[in-house]
């Protein structure tokens, strides 16, 4: 028996080292239903996100919260450079991460709903106005709309020094009744674009704390 | 014994191959040192200690190397071996018998660890409640039937599965699953949903959700350890008649993207792994103490509500640094706080082999000094034999 055992020994650990080597599998499983999270990108850490005196700990990029949001902390995306914008939001809405494509993220909730209003910027005119409007109409299960038809829904407000082309579309999102508001002004040849999406009820609620904060919006 | 046999044998038992996995050890610590700089450490420890083979560019060239895996399964086999065929057991040798059973435990230990232990992350904002953690690194293409009121029907694609390009057809999805493209780091951009990709951009067409307005830019893989790569795919769901279109997927897009087959809602969303446990935690709040009158940081800590769904756990913890949570088999650490968003970060880690280092050392530090006493005695005996005569 004595000579089988190195065999023995071999086979254990070779059985071993099969199962470490083996690959991921597609699963399937059931989860109850979560509350709506907030988007991942948004979920990050704000710039900076630790305090600046909170010790280094496992080797992650200071600010770079160990989960999804870290994903992007660092990557280059061609949004827009340059001097940005600067607002002030009522306190009622909840600031969540700004990320590589959001220069500004909050949580606006309301009797138990949430919506969500980001704030991001691109070079240029980002294929123009109507183009962009008509996007925004899809993200709400709206049909595309003509020139004409999208310049009479359009809203005008003008802030410190800033023009807002403001929208208001109704439609549905993710199946359920939602609201958008969007507005886009330009800045230092970028356009900016504001825009709060959520249910219906609750952003028609937020709309005098929407073009109020607008009002806020100011170049540096 | 048969011949063959014999000689397996004498390869694994020789003090020789002992020698040489040392020196190969040694080699493999200094590549691995130097290429660290450039690969981080992580993808050292892949590429490097959890391999058999490891290759070590150095400048244009390509050294192969024996990998961990390779050295240390040798290794141990040749302890064990040589435990077993050359050092007899003999009391007065129990010590170095003891040490080297310590050796084979530390590297058995280490072996599970690299097999077994996950080593995950859960963030929770303030009243958030989560019963999964999540990878750092690795990701997964979850396709969910949302369309039950009370639960999600998940099926999770790895993202291994993705970058070879593999057709997923599962039982519990009525239609295939093909990657026309996947990127393991990628840049989005917000672009015009008319205009094409950038010209000459080999990115497939994006025909459906909020993918068509995005532009991909493939990035090269960062190692940088301040760095994370984003990944990007671009799939295809083929139903049992016709296609029903290509997505892009990608942890960058902030929107849900869904669609409907079957009479039934689909969501789509290429996220990092999830790992889902039998219980949850729910934080309270975060506090972020200093030293009265200064700014230096006394405590970062995070109170959170721990519940199963028997109920049989309800109750509140204090997780703070260097007193985690131990619970289920996992251990809870306070791992990175943002105070004025209320956010925090736990490190999740398994280990189910996390007591053998500590059985190791103490193995071998007892089977030291047992054998340094004995010698001592021994010296003493011999020293109080020859100095007697002397005396007379």
């Amino acid at each position: 028996m004595r000579t089988h055992r190195p065999t023995l020994v071999l086979a254990v650990l070779l059985l071993l080292l099969a199962n470490g080597c083996r690959d991921r599998e597609v699963t399937a499983y059931r989860v109850p239903k979560e509350k709506e999270a907030p988007p991942p990108m948004a979920a990050a850490a704000p710039s900076g996100g630790l305090p600046a005196d909170h010790p280094p700990v496992g080797g992650a990029a200071p600010g770079a919260p160990a989960g999804a949001p870290a994903t992007m902390a660092n990557t280059a995306v061609p949004t827009a450079s340059g001097a940005g914008l600067s607002w002030t939001a009522p306190a009622s809405w909840t600031p969540k991460a700004a990320s590589a494509m959001r220069r500004g993220s909050f949580a606006v909730k309301r009797d138990g709903g949430e919506a969500d209003l980001s704030i991001t910027a691109f070079p240029g005119d980002t294929g123009g106005l109507h183009p962009n409007l008509n996007r925004w109409r899809s993200q709400v299960g709206l049909p595309a709309a003509s020139p004409t038809e999208l310049d009479a829904a359009l809203q005008h407000l003008d802030g410190q020094g800033l023009h807002f082309d403001v929208i208001e579309l109704v439609g549905t999102a993710n199946g359920a009744p939602s609201r958008m508001l969007g507005a886009i002004t330009t800045h230092g040849g970028n356009s900016w674009f504001f825009k709060l999406l959520g249910p219906d009820a609750l952003v028609a609620a937020e709309k005098p704390a929407f073009l109020a904060f607008l009002q806020t919006v100011k170049a540096p | 014994m048969h011949p063959f046999t014999r000689q397996v044998r004498d390869f694994f038992v020789s003090l020789k191959l002992t020698v040489v996995l040392l020196a190969c050890s040694l080699v493999l610590v200094f590549a691995a040192t130097l290429a660290q700089v450039e690969l981080g450490i992580y993808v050292v420890q892949e590429r490097f200690f959890h391999s058999f083979i490891a290759i070590w560019h150095v400048g244009s060239l390509y050294v192969p190397l024996p990998g961990g895996y390779l050295v240390g399964g040798l290794l141990l086999i040749n302890l064990i071996a040589a435990h077993i065929y050359r050092l007899k057991f003999e009391w007065r040798k129990a010590g170095i018998q003891l040490t080297h059973g310590g050796l084979i435990v530390l590297l058995i230990g280490e072996l599970l660890t690299g097999l077994w232990q996950e080593d995950f992350s859960m963030q929770l904002s303030e009243n958030e409640t989560k019963s999964y953690s999540e990878s750092f690194r690795l990701h997964e293409l979850a396709v969910i039937d949302t369309t039950d009121a009370q639960f999600d029907d998940v099926v999770v694609i790895p993202d291994t599965k993705l970058a070879r390009s593999e057709t997923v057809q599962h039982p519990k999805l009525p239609f295939r699953v093909v990657t026309r493209a996947f990127y393991p780091n990628a840049a989005l951009a917000r672009r015009d949903a008319s205009a094409p990709q950038a010209a000459g951009s080999a990115v497939p067409a994006i025909t459906q959700g909020m993918g068509s307005a995005v532009a991909v830019t493939p990035l090269p893989i960062t190692y940088k350890p301040n760095e994370t790569n984003s990944p990007a795919a671009i799939i295809e769901i083929i139903g049992a008649d016709a296609s029903l279109g290509t997505w892009l997927v990608s942890p960058e897009l902030g929107m849900p993207q869904t669609f409907s087959h079957a009479g039934r809602t689909w969501r789509l969303a290429l996220r990092l792994q999830r790992a889902y446990k039998p219980f949850a935690l729910q934080l309270l709040k975060v506090t972020h103490d200093i030293y009265v009158g200064t700014d230096l940081p006394k405590n970062f800590s995070s109170r959170i509500k721990l519940t199963t769904p028997d109920g049989r756990d309800d109750r509140e913890v204090l997780i703070y640094m260097n007193n985690p949570l131990r619970y289920g088999g996992f251990t809870f650490y306070q791992y990175q706080m943002n105070a004025a968003t209320g956010l925090t970060v736990f490190q999740v880690v398994r280990n189910p082999s996390w007591l053998l280092p500590y059985i190791a050392c103490i193995m071998m530090g007892f089977g030291l000094v047992l054998q340094f006493g004995l010698s001592l005695l021994k010296f003493i005996d011999k020293r109080r034999t020859t100095s007697t005569p002397a005396a007379a």
